[in-house]
Order: structure tokens, then sequence, then C-alpha cells
């Protein structure tokens, strides 16, 4: 009935598009797309593994309850309905009737009972879920989450590849579900695409599920991810037409050389959600920089615009608060802390640090995260260089010594970049909660800022379910914490798809690759 | 010991002739007055041309020539002359310093074994040769993540890896000295068997090693140069390798970043080995007559 439905919905559709002259690229079914990963993903259930690595094949194999669209409003996927109610402590979810995972089994409202105690259980995002207390599940199609708390982050928590639904019937065998075999093998789904192979550091090929929930979808037959790590070959391999899509390129230099390929699109859109942002991190409790005038001053020889220009190529935003752009709660009237060196060589005057005969006050160092951010550290030891800084530029052996380094407190500054995850509940709050100074834990709140009137802020957001009262809390709250300066945002990781002339529809939304691409298709 | 210091001679030249055939030949004179000027330039440079090397000085990528820098800016807008002027310094410095510690490791090993014989030389040989057969940079880049890319665990690493040859050729001197007549004596007056290692065999052994010593210091600049250009080079001292390395990802873009430093490089490790053929043919007594 319903496929019939939709089918003359659809029909109709087109008639009426068609008669009043409006043209529009058709989709067209069929075809293989060619794209590449930059990273071998650990397996590919997100719902017990984060990262955007594990997000792209694993938003295409596993459905969500809703997903969104590009500007911020949810839609219907899994869910064909919600209502929230008793002043957002009450979630049900109408779930689609005739969806089925990848063996054939019906998805049941006990299955999404199921993923959400797995992810809140083994998902690192811990406060994603933290106030769902309870999922009932009154009927096999309504599955009704009870919360303790009013709880808006919730919404983007069911999208992308946060909330992916997981079958009952294979994950909870009782085996631990984060080194389960069918998550790399024989993975039963209830996305748009299937799994065919997932050969460890060489390629995930996925192929159409027939049965998809969504009549007609997804357009594309095949998807073939090659999983190559080295920038370069990634970029012969789109330059010369082997590789069809990659997205989350981020090296300036490739950005801008592959912008002047007639055959290929570049883009910054669809990462507004994920919202990765670099910063320099202060450790705020102990050593020069627990003292503020030095962060200020800090803030006010590091110059923005010289990293967005110089070291980012232009392809970079500016990101003056820990809340990207792109999100409806970014607040840009904050203290921007724009260069001025003579006011930093003021404030740390009058702060009391005197300049030495070699016209040095004190020593810092200065880490960085990963490879791409050595540029940013290099800089910022020529930048304080003239407010009297002497500033060691400490390359750590790998990514888990620095991880170290940072996360027990033994740094003055570090390069970071750090992802919103969409909600700020998500991936903002743990970089400034108190109770989030965790020793140990990377990106936790690894400057060990703490001011009491700060984390209220945050937990009243956490819970606001009005819009624009929401908003006005995260404004408050990003003045003071420019004000505070645990951190100084800098700009925008420069996230770009890119995608050859052939691909319609590529992901746009907030979500880039960590969405399902059943919209994507191969123009001939 | 009198008698032994007479007859432990024969095999060395004269130091006036060495000193007389080295400077016969153009292209030794040649390397070894590059190699000068460089270390003048790297030492007394940076006293006529102060910028300091990390100093954002004008816009990043001025191209050579432009606005009065004479090699251009790199991507901070660093003067690249006077990385290049201070590189030559630490250049320098890694590569004759990597030589010695493999110089050190090599002869250490090479004479032992080639003196001892026996299991002695068994165990020392298989080590060097594993060490022969062992990929140099991917090894040299476990030690330099190991312990922090400093200049002194990168000159360690390049030492550490590049010693095989060395101790290969101490090893094939030893074997051929030791059976010779003064050594013989030598033994015979009664010298204990380091002082016959050190004070009789090795001097005389000497020439073939320092030649391929020579060229190690060569091969130890562009080690640090290719361990650079892979990130690992120590972001708080200006060599030309860090110069390298900085600007990598800039190639496309402005690549007289890389190749500048690149090209001094060139000329320094061309100087080292024409140094090198020039000492080799001064000391080698089997070219004397050429």
């Amino acid at each position: 009935m319903k496929k019939h439905f939709l089918k003359t919905l659809l029909l109709t559709a087109t008639l009426i598009f068609t008669s009043l002259g409006v043209s529009f690229a058709e989709p067209k079914k069929g075809g293989t797309l060619i794209a590449a990963v930059g990273n071998n993903p650990r397996h590919l259930n997100p719902a017990v593994q984060s990262g955007i690595v594990t997000g792209f094949p694993g938003a295409q194999l596993f459905a969500t309850p809703i997903r969104y669209d590009n500007n911020w409003e949810p839609q219907p996927y899994l869910a064909e309905s919600w209502e929230i109610s008793d002043g957002g402590k009450t979630v049900k979810l109408n779930l689609v009737k005739d969806a089925v995972f990848h063996d054939g089994v019906p998805i049941k409202s006990s299955d999404v009972k199921f993923s959400l105690e797995t992810i809140k259980k083994h998902h690192p995002f811990k406060t994603m879920f933290a106030p769902v207390v309870s999922v009932e599940t009154p009927d096999e199609h309504t599955a009704v989450l009870k919360l303790s708390s009013p709880h808006p982050a919730l919404m983007l928590a069911m999208s992308s590849q946060l909330m992916a639904i997981i079958p009952e019937h294979v994950y909870g065998d009782g085996q631990d579900p984060k080194t389960h075999p069918q998550n790399s093998e024989n993975v039963v789904g209830s996305g748009p695409f299937k799994l065919v192979e997932f050969k460890s550091g060489e390629h995930i090929i996925l192929e159409r599920f027939d049965d998809f929930f969504i009549d007609g979808r997804p357009y594309l037959d095949k998807m073939v991810l090659k999983i190559i790590r080295d920038p370069a070959t990634r970029t012969i391999g789109l330059e010369n037409g082997e590789i069809d899509f990659y997205a989350f390129e981020n090296v300036p230099t490739n950005i801008n050389r592959l912008k002047k390929n007639a055959n290929l699109n570049v883009t910054p859109d669809g990462y507004a959600a994920i919202g990765p942002i670099d910063w320099l991190a202060f450790n705020t409790k102990s050593g020069k920089t627990a003292d503020v005038n030095v962060r200020r001053a800090i803030a006010y020889a590091i110059d923005r615009n010289f990293i967005l220009k110089a070291i980012m190529l232009g392809v970079a935003d500016e990101a003056r608060t820990g809340i990207h752009p792109g999100s409806p709660y970014y607040e840009p009237n904050v203290e921007a802390y724009d260069i001025d060196i003579d006011k930093a060589n003021k404030i740390l005057d009058d702060a009391g640090y005197k300049k030495g005969g070699d016209g040095m006050r004190f020593g810092l160092n200065v880490d960085f995260g990963w490879p791409g951010l050595r540029p940013n550290a290099e800089y910022t030891k020529a930048a304080l260089k003239k407010i009297g800084i002497d500033v060691t530029v400490r390359q750590s052996a790998d990514f888990p010594t620095w991880a170290q380094t940072v996360s027990n407190h033994n740094f003055d500054l570090t390069w970071d970049t750090v992802f919103n995850w969409g909600d700020p509940v998500i991936g903002v709050h743990r970089t400034y909660q108190t109770s989030n100074i965790k020793k140990g834990v990377i990106w936790s709140n690894t400057q060990q800022y703490s001011n009491p009137k700060v984390d209220a802020i945050m937990e009243k957001a956490g819970v606001e379910n009005d819009m624009a009262k929401r908003k006005a809390l995260y404004s408050e709250l990003q003045k003071m914490l420019a004000n505070d300066l645990p951190v100084y945002w800098t700009n925008t990781l420069p996230y770009h798809t890119i995608y050859s002339n052939k691909v319609g529809n590529p992901p746009m939304g907030i979500w880039a690759t960590s969405s399902p691409m059943d919209m994507t298709y191969i123009k001939e | 010991m009198l008698e032994n210091e007479e007859i432990k001679e024969p095999a060395i030249k004269p130091v006036k002739e060495i000193f007389l055939t080295f400077f016969k030949s153009y292209s030794a004179v040649t390397g070894l007055m590059i190699l000068v000027g460089i270390a003048v330039m790297g030492f007394v440079g940076p006293l006529f041309y102060p910028t300091d090397p990390f100093d954002m000085v004008w816009m990043p990528f001025s191209p050579p020539g432009a606005d009065g820098f004479l090699l251009g800016t790199d991507y901070l807008g660093r003067d690249i002359l006077s990385q290049i002027i201070n590189g030559a310094r630490v250049s320098i410095a890694i590569g004759f310093s990597a030589a010695l510690v493999s110089c050190f490791i090599g002869v250490g090993i090479g004479s032992f074994a080639g003196f001892y014989g026996g299991w002695v030389e068994e165990t020392l040989m298989r080590l060097t040769e594993f060490f022969q057969v062992l990929p140099t940079l991917l090894f040299a880049m476990v030690i330099v993540a190991l312990f922090g890319s400093s200049v002194l665990s990168i000159t360690l690493a390049i030492g550490a890896v590049s010693w095989a040859s060395v101790a290969r050729i101490t090893r094939s001197e030893f074997l051929r000295i030791k059976e010779l007549d003064f050594v013989l004596a030598s033994r015979a007056s009664g010298s204990n068997n380091l002082a016959l290692i050190f004070r009789v065999i090795l001097p005389n052994a000497a020439a073939p090693i320092i030649v391929q010593s020579a060229l190690l210091v060569g091969a130890a600049i562009t080690f640090e140069a290719g361990l650079a250009f892979l990130g690992l080079s120590d972001p708080n001292v200006i060599s030309w390798g860090q110069v390298i390395g900085s600007n990598r990802i800039y190639i496309l873009d402005a690549t007289y970043t890389v190749t500048i430093p690149g090209i001094a490089i060139f000329i320094t490790v061309l100087a080292i080995s024409l140094v090198g053929d020039g000492l080799n043919d001064a000391l080698n007594p089997k070219l004397r007559s050429r």
C-alpha cells in the first residue's frame, strides 16, 4: 500500500514539476562511486566507535532514528515522526513500519532500545544519552525515551553516526560489542548500503540494499571506499579520475591545487555539525599560563589573520569561540584579541613580568597534537618572541605521547584540533566543565579550567528546550570563556569535500560523510 | 717502547708528501675551499648578517630577490638567507659529530674483530652485518621517535646507523696489518694487545678510515635532511634540514623555500666528497704515483 502511495506521489510531483517547466537534475539510478578514506577504520560499528573514519561507512551501513537537512532541521529517517512531551522529558519515536535489517529481520522498537543502551554503555561520548533513564517499547514500532531532565542535544545525538540502530539478534549474543566479530565482517546493518567486503588497510566495498526502507533509494549500486592514507596519493587519484569523491581534505596546499582542476568540485560545505576547531589551549592551573594576564597577552600576540592567510592559505574560516562558526549557537561578538603587540607587552609589564637582559621575560613550551599543527607551533615561537616569551617547540614522538603529556597536565601551551560533534553538550561542554577535569583523559578539560559561573550556565543551557533562550545562554557562555581565555580559538580546520563532476548530490548537510549517502548518484 | 715507535711507521707516508699530493689536486683544494667558506659563513656570518632566523621579518613567501631579501622568505615570513647562514653551523656540526660517532663505534668494533679473530670476530661481524642490512632510515626514525627529535638524538641516531662501513674497512685493514713483520716485532718486544691495537696497528690503518669518515660527514648531512623532510627535526634549532622540513608542505607553491637549502646541502656534500677523494689520493700509498 505504502509503496504504491509513494510511487504515485513521486509521479505526481514529477508531473507537476515538468509541467511547470522547472528543470532540475534527475537523480540517475545505478553506478559505482569510488571514494577515498584517509585512514583505516578500527571497525565499522559506529554504535561503539567514534570518529569520522568509522562514521563514513558506518552511516551507510546503519540507519539512525532521524537525519538532518542543510539548515539544522531534523528530518524523518528511521523514525517517520516523533513527539516531544512532558517538558522535553518524554520523546516518542514512531518507527517506519516496513524497515528491515540487511538479513531481512524487521527493525523493531526493541532494537532501538538495545542500540541506545549499547551506545550509552560503550560509546565514548557519555553526555549524548546521559539523561536517558529508560526506553519503553509499547509496541513494535514505537519507542519511548524517558529522560531525567530535558535534553535538547538528544535530537542531534539521534542523527548521523551517533545513534546507529544495530540488530539485537546479532549484537545481543553476549559478546562484548566493542570487539564483536560482526563489527567488521558480515555486518548486519539497517542503512541504505550493505557490506560486501572490508579489507583492513585496503578497501571497504558497499552494495545497494534493495529492501532499504526508503523506496527507490539508494541511487548508487555500489560504493568502493579505498583506504588511502597518503595525501599526495589521494590528490593524484582525484586529479586523474581514479577517485570520484573524498571528504575531510584539510591540507591547504592540496585544497588550492585541486580547486584549479576543472573536473573537480571543491567545497567547504557540510562540516558545520562536525565542527572542527583549531585552538591554542593553556594550562590554567600551573606555570605562568595560570595567570590570565599571560594568556591574554599571548592571545594578543598571536595573529589570527596571519594563521588564516599564511598557514591556512585562505581556505579556513575564523573561529572566535569554542563553538563552530557554522553552528546556530555561534556568538561572534566576543573579545577577539586582534593582534596588538604593544598591548600584549603592556599587559605583561603591568603584571610584573620584566624583560631580562636578553629581552626575554620567561620561557614556555608549546606542544602540538598532530603534524598538521606544527606550522602553528613554529609560528607561536616566532610570534611570542616579540613579547619576550621564549618558546620551545616540543615535538612529541607520536600521538599517544602527546596525549599522555597533555592529559596528565604536563604542558604550558598546546595546539589542538577539537570537534563540536553537533550539539554543544556533546563536544563543547567537555572542554570547560569543572567536573570533566579528568587526569589521563585526552580531550577532557585538560586546561583544568574551573569557573562555577561557567559550569552553571552550561548546566542550564544543557536542559533548555527553548531555542532562543538556549542561544542566549550559549552567547553568554562564549563571552565569559573569551574573557577567562582557557583556550585561544583561532580557526576552523579547513575540511573540504572534493568530488568529480560526475557525482550528483554529494552529502552537503551538516554531517558530511557521517550521514547516509542514499541520495548521491552518478551522472553519466 | 722506543723500538716500537721506530718500526711502526713504515706504511705511513711522510706528512709533507701527503700535503703535497693533496694540494696538487685541484678538485680537492676546491672542495676544501668551499668547505672552509661554508664553515666561516656559519660561524662568522651571523656577525655580519644579524637577522635572527626565527624572526618573522617580512611577508610570507616573498620570492628570492624581492623586497630586499636575497633568498626570499619562508611560510612564516622568516628570512631564508639568515636560515641558510645559521643553519650551516648546525648542519655541519651534525654532519661531523654523527660521522665521529660512526667512526668511534665502527673503529671500536672493526679493530677488535680484526685483531682478535675467532668468536669475537664472528659475533662482532654478524652484528655489523645486521646493521648493514637494517633499513637505516627506518631505524634512525625509530630512534628519533623514541627519544624525541632533538639535535642530540638525531646526531646519535645517524651515528648509530652508519658505522657498519667503517667497521668493515677497519677489520679488513687489521686483518692485513696484524700479520706484518713490524706488528709481530712489536708483539715480541712485549706490547700488550690494547697497545698493539691502538698504538701499532690503528695508525697504520688510519688512511682508509679517514677517507671513509670524510664521506660519512656528507652522508650524515643528507641523512639529517632526509629525517627533517619526514618531519623529524628539532623545531627549535635551525639547520638546513629543518628549513626543508618545515617548508616541505609548500613545495608546490613556493619551490624555492625547499630548493635553496637543498642546493646548500648539495654544495656542501659535493665539497666533502671532493675533499674525501683528495684525501684518498694523498693517503693511499697505492695511488701515490698517479
